[in-house]
């Protein structure tokens, strides 16, 4: 890989000649790590960015962003980065110019579709794309090729949760805004460890609860914002649901909710009170290693709030679909919806997940969440885009990858992702391997690189003008700062040529062109262009021609009728009873240190140091264990363990970490050997909620 | 109007030769190409350490291990991360940089009159090594030196040819020991400091200065012995390791509590130690 | 000092005097209440402001970049390698700084180019930095709840290290004063006129109604620097302290008077790799971790404590002539959890006044803690 030699880095304002008309020097935009979406600026001179530093007047995070945006400007200035497309010839990745690229890649496409069909190709991209080039990939797979095998790579994780609020709520995002939260009276912190994951938030929240909110926070492991909660329910793992079952008893034999509400607005109640009037609480309880007083406590805190919020994660960590229904539940029946300071947060911690998953990038929905096996809303889709479309849900990510059910695919299209090193599978090189054509675009010569046929180097952040929704819907523009760099080009563009090459007349001057066909197909972006998101600070969607300014909080305008509804919830069972002799259970995590693999904290020194420091502390992996466990048995931290299950024994290093619940054991999801020697088989993380496994824990002792 | 010389410019160097010390620690023995950076270098005081690049890998610091009385110069580095590693992949002939000397160094010239008594554990000997040898240069000024070094096992033993001659000479009084013997090891056994109530030994106090040097664990109880025997704390020296990067008291990742490791120190007496407004 | 009046129709054409040799930088608006320092060209000149919420981007960066190349090192024949430092040398004006960040500077100056080496880069830029510094007089605009500049006495007006100093004397006028010759050369220009007595009086009277305008108006520092140089401060102080951080780094990186750097090598090309050196911060854990793991500051309450003993313990007070402090609020703005300067000062003042009861010990503290 060739890399340039690059201008240095300029102070402040050196060099400053060479300013651009529209004087460039500090730019607001978005920061694009997660899905917070903080309002920064960037400063750019001599062609690189030299600086990043907060807006003080952004709604969100108020001049407030964490470490890794205070390192944009490291980042977005790395030499590692790709410059030319690569193609492999003789067994090795050359240089080639992009028509030599993509004359390859249709040559190829055009064989292996007539050969076998539409359905040997795959598009996937990550929540990282944004949302003109997402829009393109999967009308490209739809539209040109003929396909639904589109998917983003954390695929499985969300849908969950998006069932579920469609279902329940009939949209499927999160009701209000963050900026919002310092009006809420109580907040309830589900399974997601903010400080780590979405650190603006987790501020917000800790000043929302030193101004006098009630905190609640429901999680296994006791993180940072579990230390300010004012009830912290140290919930054994896979029983959250029983949690939020008794509190809803709680709430109801209280006559603590909403009744006006309930009535008016939602269906389907007395199923569920019905099945929450048969709830044992105690035993509840018991089984969920809460103290019922806790769950009285939290419960009667979110029950007589005036405005309470509920916040969950739906990006890494996956949350099965009876525990996030029970959690509406609660939100339903204390009518935390449609009005500020309320809601329900499905946050997003990928910076677009929310976006992707709007512009249809699924096997299963078109932009707008539109079922593909629904005729009515094909047509309208086959109607804007001038084609017949695919019926037949395609192929998701997990399957492709992860649970070997990609045999018909002999094509794949990644698209800044890169599932060697993302999925939970230890296989994907062997799936790759399969492949007669790999594509893969991307800023940084990633693993799956190695295996691709065709490499193609994208722009990095601040080299083109782009969209992304945040996780409370705000469509944000992140700007060009920089000039359009040689080699690179915007994902959009490239997906733009290889449709022209198929034959597809795509013409967009600009990717604010595709956004303008975005809103016409999109109903909840139908007032958006990049000219109306670039006044103050985005849109939050629904914006639409009546609503050009967005909506900060869903339902504002009421409730039409009774659109919600509850879903009875039948209590687990059994919970899975624990084998004697097997003390432990194990937590398999994936959001926790989720940040190590990401590819950008990877190419920064900073952030590498900061973020990725276990993995020197621990260089044979390691699993968490509480101190408490630790001292009963006289494990020290960095000592050899074994974990002995029925099925399975695996060796690995103990980390001592207070915030592990006792009797629990923390297994990041990077550390994949572990799951394989316990269970058998390669596990796919928390999505597969089959039968929890459980351990017990030797001392290994050094000789 | 002149600008002052850059002190982060560092100076190339070429590597002579490379020694095994003990398991991932090598002996690099280098010199300036320039001579008159050598001639200006060799002016170093025991205790200082230089910032040593690699190319490509980084900066870090490193003790001098050579009294400036010795001919060659030359680090002893243990393997321990990316800039480390990239030293130890070089050869003879190769090209690296260096900077310094920085710190403060022991004032071995203060001691003329003193007992020395140096104690040691594992890798500690390494940055003792340069008071030592320079005291054996200049033996008439001290009075009794004594040395009491130790490691885990005898293959941990630093500058095992060093320690043989000083266990053979009259000048000095060198006793070792191991935590657990191996290869035929018939040497005393147990922690550094048990080889203080051996025997025979005797450990002067009134007019004597202590370095000591060696893992955290080691140095608190070596200095509990020390203390309980009479010392003061303005008798113990010691020398200081911190994660630095400019080695000149500006990019601040050295500092501990009032001081900055690299120019207020690395050696600091235990009484200063104590008063840095911040545990070691 | 020397003082002029220019009229405030003029104020933008010492900016294009300025301009005639030097690169200047001054403040604008963005968005919302948003503003920066950027470099004038011709098509922003007018769009100056120098009446704005100070920056939140700090103006330090202008002699300590946030992202500077130190040297580039190629490997020349023979194996060699030469090194070739980078210096800027482009003279820069820093028109309309406010007094705390002035402050600042002065702060950065001893440590960069005082105690016991220079530091070459600091040095050059330092030295082809021409500050002019505006005077806080607008309570409505220039000051915002945060700012403390009074308690920490360095505003509202500089009382040194700027070369021209400019203040908004109302009804159209603007006193210019002079720090260094370099700022009194300026004065030839035709837009000066002299000043008068009822200037400096009205100077003299505007200083003290701002002054009155700050929230808090009373140094609080004192009891809090010598409970923190004694170590008198209880460790539930520090852990509650560190349980509302977030360990984001902003409050040194956004702050006048930190200093913290780290330096990373990079390669730019076939032989040949640039040294950078970069903001760096004391809040994040990495910061003192050693190769092999050790890390002396692991906790995040540790790291609190180091933080505020740097700014505020007596031996730094004294060493460096200053706090390193210059009450410009902005670690109070940027912070998460609220644990900026002013919150903080305020926990450790009240929580340990229970604790340690006033002794009559005089003013003069022992900069020493004795540990165990």
């Amino acid at each position: 890989m060739r890399t340039d030699e690059r201008p240095a880095v300029p102070a402040m304002g050196a060099g400053a000649g060479r300013r651009s008309e529209t004087d460039m020097g500090q730019t607001l935009t978005t920061c694009t790590f997660c899905g917070v979406g903080c309002g920064i600026y960037l400063e750019a001179a001599n062609d690189r960015v030299t600086g990043a530093y907060p807006s003080l007047s952004h709604p969100t995070n108020r001049g407030r962003i964490c470490v890794r945006g205070w390192h944009v400007h490291e980042v977005a200035s790395s030499p590692e980065r790709l410059r030319s497309p690569l193609l492999r010839r003789g067994g090795r990745l050359v240089e080639a110019t992009w028509d030599e690229a993509l004359g390859y890649i249709v040559g190829r496409i055009k064989e292996i579709r007539a050969r076998y069909g539409p359905d040997a190709l795959a598009f996937f991209n990550m929540p990282r794309c944004s949302n003109e080039e997402s829009y393109l990939l999967q009308k490209l797979a739809r539209a040109v090729m003929g396909t639904n095998n589109v998917d983003h790579g954390s695929g499985p994780y969300c849908n969950n949760s998006i069932n579920v609020l469609r279902d329940m709520l009939g949209v499927s995002a999160t009701t209000n805004s963050i900026g919002e939260l310092f009006r809420s009276d109580a907040i309830v912190v589900d399974g997601v460890d903010l400080g780590m994951q979405l650190p603006t938030i987790g501020g917000i929240v800790i000043r929302a609860k030193l101004d006098g909110a009630k905190l609640i926070v429901i999680d296994p492991r006791r993180h940072l914002l579990a230390e300010h909660a004012d009830y912290f329910l140290q919930v054994r793992p896979g029983t959250e649901a029983l949690v939020y079952a008794a509190m809803a008893k709680v709430i109801v034999d209280r006559g603590l909710m909403n009744q006006s509400f309930v009535k008016t607005h939602c269906r389907d109640y007395d199923a569920f009170v019905a099945a929450v009037g048969r709830l044992d609480l105690l035993g509840a309880a018991e089984a969920s290693g809460v103290a019922p007083e806790l769950i009285e406590g939290a419960a009667l805190a979110y029950g007589r709030a005036r405005a309470a919020a509920w916040l969950y994660s739906t990006g890494v960590e996956a949350r099965n679909e009876d525990s996030i229904r029970s959690a509406v539940n609660l939100v339903l029946l204390t009518g935390n919806v449609g009005r500020p300071g309320a809601g329900v947060y499905a946050l997003t911690e990928h910076n677009n997940l929310q976006g992707v998953c709007d512009m249809g990038v699924s096997p299963q929905w078109l932009p707008g969440y539109r079922d593909v096996a629904d005729a009515t809303a094909r047509r309208t889709f086959e109607q804007a885009w001038d084609t017949p479309l695919p019926a037949q849900p395609g192929l998701g990510a997990r399957d492709m990858f992860e649970n070997g059910k990609g045999s018909t695919v002999k094509a794949l299209w990644l698209s800044r992702y890169d599932p060697v090193t993302s999925a939970a599978s230890n296989n994907v090189a062997d799936v790759l391997a399969r492949m007669e054509l790999v594509v893969v675009q991307h800023l940084f010569p990633v693993a799956a690189a190695e295996q691709a046929h065709v490499v193609l180097p994208v722009v990095a952040y601040g080299e083109e003008e782009v969209s992304f929704t945040s996780t409370d819907r705000r469509i944000q523009l992140a700007r060009q700062v920089l000039p359009s760099p040689d080699g690179p080009m915007p994902v959009w563009r490239q997906l733009m040529f290889l449709a022209r090459s198929l034959g597809a007349g795509w013409a967009y001057e600009s990717s604010a062109r595709v956004m303008d066909e975005i809103s016409r197909v999109v109903p909840d972006y139908s007032g958006v262009s990049h000219e109306n998101l670039g006044r103050d600070y985005g849109r939050q969607w629904p914006c639409t021609k009546d609503r050009p300014l967005g909506t900060p909080y869903l339902f504002d305008t009421g409730i039409p009728g009774r659109c919600f509804r509850f879903r009875a919830v039948a209590p687990p069972a059994e919970v899975a009873l624990q084998p004697a002799g097997y003390p432990f259970a194990l937590i398999f995590g994936h959001s926790l240190y989720y940040w190590h693999q990401n590819v950008l904290v990877k190419h920064s020194e900073t952030l590498r140091r900061e973020l990725r420091v276990l993995l020197l502390d621990y260089p044979e992996g390691f699993v968490e264990i509480s101190d408490e466990d630790a001292a009963a048995l006289k494990i020290r931290d960095g000592g050899r363990i074994r974990l002995v299950a029925e099925k399975g024994t695996a060796l690995t290093t103990a980390r001592v970490a207070r915030e592990v619940r006792s009797g629990t054991i923390y297994v990041p999801f990077f550390v994949r050997e572990v799951a394989r020697d316990l269970t058998g088989r390669a596990r796919s993380g928390l999505g597969d909620l089959d039968e929890p496994v459980f351990v017990r824990l030797e001392r290994v002792d050094s000789q | 109007m002149s600008s002052t010389e850059n002190i982060y410019l560092p100076k190339v160097v070429q590597l002579d030769r490379v020694v095994d010390e003990i398991h991932e620690v090598r002996t690099f023995v280098w010199h300036f190409e320039d001579p008159v950076d050598q001639a200006a270098f060799k002016k170093f005081r025991p205790g200082q350490f230089a910032q040593v690049s690699i190319f490509g890998a980084g900066e870090f610091p490193a003790s001098l291990p050579p009294s400036p009385t010795e001919n060659e110069m030359f680090f002893t580095i243990r393997t321990v991360g990316g800039c480390t590693a990239a030293l130890h992949r070089l050869q003879p002939g190769d090209r690296f940089a260096v900077r310094g000397p920085y710190g403060n160094g022991f004032p071995m010239d203060d001691y003329a009159g003193k007992n020395l008594v140096f104690v040691a554990g594992g890798i500690g000997l390494i940055p003792l090594r340069s008071c030592i040898v320079y005291a054996l240069a200049h033996r008439e000024r001290y009075q009794r030196i004594q040395i009491y070094y130790g490691a885990r096992t005898p293959r941990e033993l630093m500058y095992l040819s060093n320690l043989r001659a000083w266990e053979q000479a009259a000048e000095i009084e060198c006793q070792l020991t191991v935590d657990r013997a191996s290869d035929g090891w018939t040497g005393n056994m147990g922690v550094v400091g048990s080889l203080f109530k051996r025997p025979g030994v005797r450990v002067p106090v009134e007019n004597t200065i202590a370095f000591v040097c060696g893992p955290p664990v080691m140095f608190r109880f070596v200095i509990r012995d020390l203390l309980d025997m009479g010392f003061r704390e303005d008798q113990i020296m010691s020398t200081l390791e911190r994660y630095m990067k400019c080695g000149v008291g500006k990019c601040g990742h050295c500092c501990i509590g009032v001081a900055y490791v690299c120019v207020d120190g690395p050696v600091f007496t235990y009484e200063q130690i104590k008063k840095l407004g911040e545990d070691i | 000092m020397r003082a002029r009046v220019i009229d405030q129709a003029d104020v933008l054409k010492l900016v294009d005097l300025l301009r005639q040799d030097r690169q200047v930088i001054a403040p604008f608006c963005g968005r919302g209440r948003d503003s920066y320092f950027d470099v004038v060209t011709d098509v922003n000149r007018d769009r100056i402001r120098l009446h704005v919420p100070n920056p939140l981007y700090p103006p330090k960066r202008c002699v300590l970049p946030h992202i500077e190349r130190m040297m580039r090192m190629r490997r020349a024949a023979g194996g060699l390698w030469n090194f070739e430092p980078d210096y800027a040398e482009t003279p820069l004006a820093l028109f309309g700084v406010r007094s705390c960040d002035v402050a600042g500077v002065r702060h950065l100056d001893r440590f960069y180019l005082g105690r016991e080496y220079v530091d070459a880069y600091y040095e050059r830029r330092r030295r082809n930095l021409f500050v002019v510094n505006m005077v806080c007089t607008d309570p409505e605009v220039d000051i915002d709840d945060n700012c403390f500049c009074v308690c920490a006495d360095t505003g509202p007006a500089a009382r040194d290290a700027f070369d021209l100093q400019l203040m908004d004397l109302g009804g159209g006028e603007y006193l210019v004063v002079a720090g260094t010759a370099a700022g009194e050369n300026l004065f030839s220009a035709p837009f000066f006129r002299p000043a008068t007595a009822a200037h400096v009086e009205r100077r003299r009277a505007i200083l003290t109604e701002v002054r009155g305008r700050f929230r808090s108006t009373t140094s609080w520092f004192a009891a809090t620097v010598r409970y923190i140089s004694r170590g008198d401060v209880l460790d539930e102080t520090w852990e509650e302290i560190g349980n509302r951080c977030l360990e984001c780094g902003a409050c040194t990186f956004i702050c006048p008077a930190c200093t913290c750097f780290t330096v990373s090598d990079r390669r730019i090309g076939k032989d040949e790799y640039e040294r950078v050196r970069m903001w760096d911060s004391c809040a994040l854990k990495g910061f003192t971790r050693m190769a092999g793991g050790f890390n002396p500051r692991r906790a995040v309450h540790d790291r609190r404590n180091r933080r505020f003993f740097r700014k505020l313990a007596h031996y730094f007070i004294q060493r460096e002539l200053s706090m390193a402090c210059v009450g410009c609020g902005r670690c109070a703005a940027v912070c998460h959890g609220d644990v900026g300067m002013p919150s903080v000062v305020e926990m450790i003042r009240r929580a340990t006044a229970i604790a340690v009861p006033p002794t009559a010990e005089s003013a003069s503290v022992p900069s020493e803690k004795v540990t165990a």
